[in-house]
């Protein structure tokens, strides 16, 4: 039987948008093929153990208590967290997380802080906030032919790439990144970060199934592919807001 | 010759709004904020010069406003005091301003004596700007329509800035709610406290904790809590720079029964204790019947009429609504954020045989654009009961959103249906209903709108603005 662990990063104060559902997507898929799953909590003051975990999520969460937790992700989990990335753990990192995997977030009054450097991009408080249904389309994801992502997005930081990060996707409908470049999201080895928020994974099965093939090809290297699950309801969901914002 | 043509402006404006006012209500639709907006737009100032008329009474905060100002209606009531009230959740500007232009005379006297306000939290700092309210009452901060208001945090310091405004108010402030508390920190205003003793409650298993506030405001230390009610709600305390629960006033002491109609408590009051009955379910709604405890301690009125006010309280706009069809009954349950509708949920639990539940969720402006929070609502209750319920529907904008979290919740797809037309899915749902049981329809804001109107037509119901 196929074991996975999931390791949910600071759940107490990064939960914002409903992130409980990409938890729960992931886990959901996974019972529902009789993988075995396992979620584990790690917060202020817990160690991160890189080899432990299969794929690692980080939500969103308010400036205010991201300011705590800045402290204890530079000081205690820095080195765990590279180790991890590098070694291609699969990271799904969303709004808050994922400024929080790049080099700083400059905030309004010009303060420039730190984060942990795992990706080559920075964050650039805005006075604008970017807020509203979101979708893009990502190239070669199988299970969602037409490559469209729908989300919700709700940020006032604009996020910058540099080199050796990739845009997870082009912007169809709503801002992205930083509004400007028609970019969505990054990626690097196995990290997958997004502005999508709350029930991104469960409108869009394909790309939860996408982390979950990851996840298991790096664990076990004779897995070949998942079975394919009744997706009518998430596909609905998807396409309706497709249609919606997109006219296709 | 400046002053005479702001008083015809003036005439103008409450003019115009009183005629708006009159033929909406005409045409039957109800509305409560387009007269407000007239008047607003020809005289500016109209609001402070109506808002001098009344004694004001305000209540805010994120749930239980409506509620509240009902209760407290209801005591006003009892004691024979004339009130204008905004009832129908018009609780912008333009519908405070409605309000009372519907109740001052065109030679500018007010019928009435005092207003009842409910105001949302994000008005009320403008609202601070024209009116001073004798009173003002808060029920708590919590995670709500986040993509509107901007973050809890700022709602919280916008509240506190209107506040300063306003040192002669009396606040009424829940002190179990480490964000509410906050507020009468450091204030000349004079504050009661209300909350709850530490007390036995019935096991709740409805979800993990939301944890809107877990984190102190002032040093960002992890609360510890001697006693927890729900969600952030409890005997808080820092234990880094020692902010904590400030005493209560007013205490429910024991809660001696919770049922899926009513609740019963006993109250202490500086003046005494008293065991009432809550003509309402669920623990939040002890929350709010403090509140208007301490209104009613406030303004020293009697045990009497208060304990009266409370039994035969009616339910607000919407809120929790029941509409009786012969043998079968519809109840309305309007639903707006996570905490909310856990509470909602956790009641469900107990009655006794929930026989069709319908959720109607749209996301436009006034029900918050994003609806990921529904992923933070603990469906997953539902589906241990799930045996009980016939049938779920889904409806409204994002109806098959909400048939996703079902299914991830754990309810069979097979018994979810997906019906976007309102009327198809009131029949269909009817007919899973047998006599004796009830259909449950939770909405949100625009969605209950939309629905109430349907079984006005079909059910003769009240006008909305009655
Ligand atoms: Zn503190």
């Amino acid at each position: 039987m196929y074991q996975i662990s999931i390791c949910h990063l600071y759940p107490d104060l990064l939960n914002l948008y409903g992130d409980h559902g990409n938890i729960q997507a992931l886990r959901k898929r996974m019972e529902w093929r009789g993988i075995d799953v396992s979620v584990h909590s790690v917060s202020l003051g817990e160690p991160f153990d890189p080899e432990a975990h299969d794929i690692v999520f980080i939500g969103g969460g308010q400036d205010y208590e991201q300011d705590i937790l800045l402290n204890d992700l530079l000081n205690q989990k820095k080195e765990a967290l590279f180790h991890a990335v590098e070694g291609e753990t699969v990271f799904l990192c969303i709004c808050g997380g994922y400024q929080l995997m790049g080099r700083y977030i400059k905030t309004g009054s010009g303060r420039e802080m730190e984060c942990l450097g795992a990706l080559n991009h920075w964050t650039i408080s805005g006075d604008k906030r970017l807020i509203g249904n979101l979708v893009f389309s990502v190239e070669g994801l199988k299970q969602q032919p037409d490559g469209y992502i729908v989300g919700f997005e709700n940020h006032s930081g604009k996020t910058y790439l540099g080199e050796g990060v990739t845009p997870l996707g082009k912007v169809v409908h709503g801002f992205g990144n930083n509004g400007e470049d028609g970019y969505e999201g990054a990626r690097y080895k196995n990290v997958y970060c997004t502005y999508s928020h709350g029930s991104l994974l469960p409108k869009n099965p394909g790309l939860a199934d996408e982390l979950i093939t990851l996840a298991l090809k790096r664990k076990y290297p004779d897995f070949v592919s998942l079975q394919p699950l009744n997706d009518s309801l998430e596909t609905n969901a998807r396409i309706s807001l497709i249609k919606r914002f997109t006219r296709k | 010759m400046k002053k005479i043509i702001h008083h015809i402006r003036l005439y103008i404006a409450l003019f115009i709004a009183k005629g708006a006012i009159f033929f909406l209500r005409l045409s039957g639709s109800g509305g409560t904020s387009l007269p407000g907006k007239l008047a607003l737009a020809i005289y500016p100032d109209i609001l402070t010069v109506l808002a001098r008329k009344y004694r004001i009474i305000m209540v805010t905060g994120t749930n239980g406003k409506t509620t509240t100002s009902r209760m407290i209606e209801q005591i006003l009531k009892e004691n024979r005091i004339d009130y204008i009230a905004n009832k129908s959740g018009a609780n912008l500007l333009s519908g405070l301003t409605t309000t009372l232009i519907s109740d001052v005379k065109m030679n500018l006297k007010s019928r009435s004596h005092t207003a009842l306000l409910e105001v949302d939290e994000a008005a009320f700092r403008l609202s601070s700007k024209y009116m001073h309210p004798a009173v003002l009452v808060v029920t708590n901060f919590f995670r709500d329509q986040l993509d509107r208001f901007g973050e809890l945090y700022a709602t919280l310091n916008a509240v506190r800035d209107g506040i300063s405004r306003l040192p002669d108010t009396t606040l009424i402030l829940n002190a179990d709610d480490s964000l509410c508390a906050s507020l009468g920190k450091e204030v000349p205003n004079s504050v009661i406290y209300y909350g709850m003793n530490k007390l036995e409650l019935p096991a709740d298993d409805t979800w993990v904790e939301s944890q809107d506030a877990s984190y102190c405001l002032y040093c960002k230390a992890k609360y510890e809590y001697l006693f927890r009610s729900y969600s952030h709600l409890g005997h808080f305390i820092c234990p880094q720079c020692g902010y904590s629960r400030p005493e209560a006033l007013i205490q429910v002491d024991k809660i001696l029964s919770l049922s899926g109609e009513f609740s019963r408590a006993i109250f202490y009051t500086p003046s005494g204790s008293f065991t009432a009955q809550i003509n309402l379910p669920g623990l939040y709604n002890v929350y709010n019947a403090l509140a208007a405890v301490s209104f009613s301690e406030a303004l020293g009125f009697s045990h009497e009429k208060t304990i009266e006010a409370l039994s035969c309280f009616e339910s607000g706009f919407g809120r929790m609504e029941s509409i009786s069809l012969g043998e079968k009954s519809i109840q309305v349950i309007l639903i707006k954020n996570p905490t909310g509708f856990n509470q909602v949920l956790s009641f469900l639990k107990t009655v006794e045989n929930p026989a069709a539940i319908s959720f109607i969720i749209n996301d436009k402006l006034a029900d918050g654009t994003d609806i990921s929070w529904l992923w933070d609502v603990g469906f997953e209750a539902l589906a241990e009961i799930q045996d009980k319920i016939s049938r779920f529907f889904v409806s409204g904008i994002r109806a098959e959103d909400m048939a996703v979290r079902l299914k991830y919740a754990g309810i069979f797809t097979d018994h979810i249906t997906v019906e976007k037309d309102y009327g198809n899915m009131l029949d269909d749902a009817l007919e899973h209903v047998n006599s004796g049981e009830t259909l449950y329809i939770l909405p949100t804001y625009t969605a209950m709108l939309d629905i109430r109107k349907i079984l006005k037509k079909r059910f003769h119901l009240k006008n909305f603005w009655q």
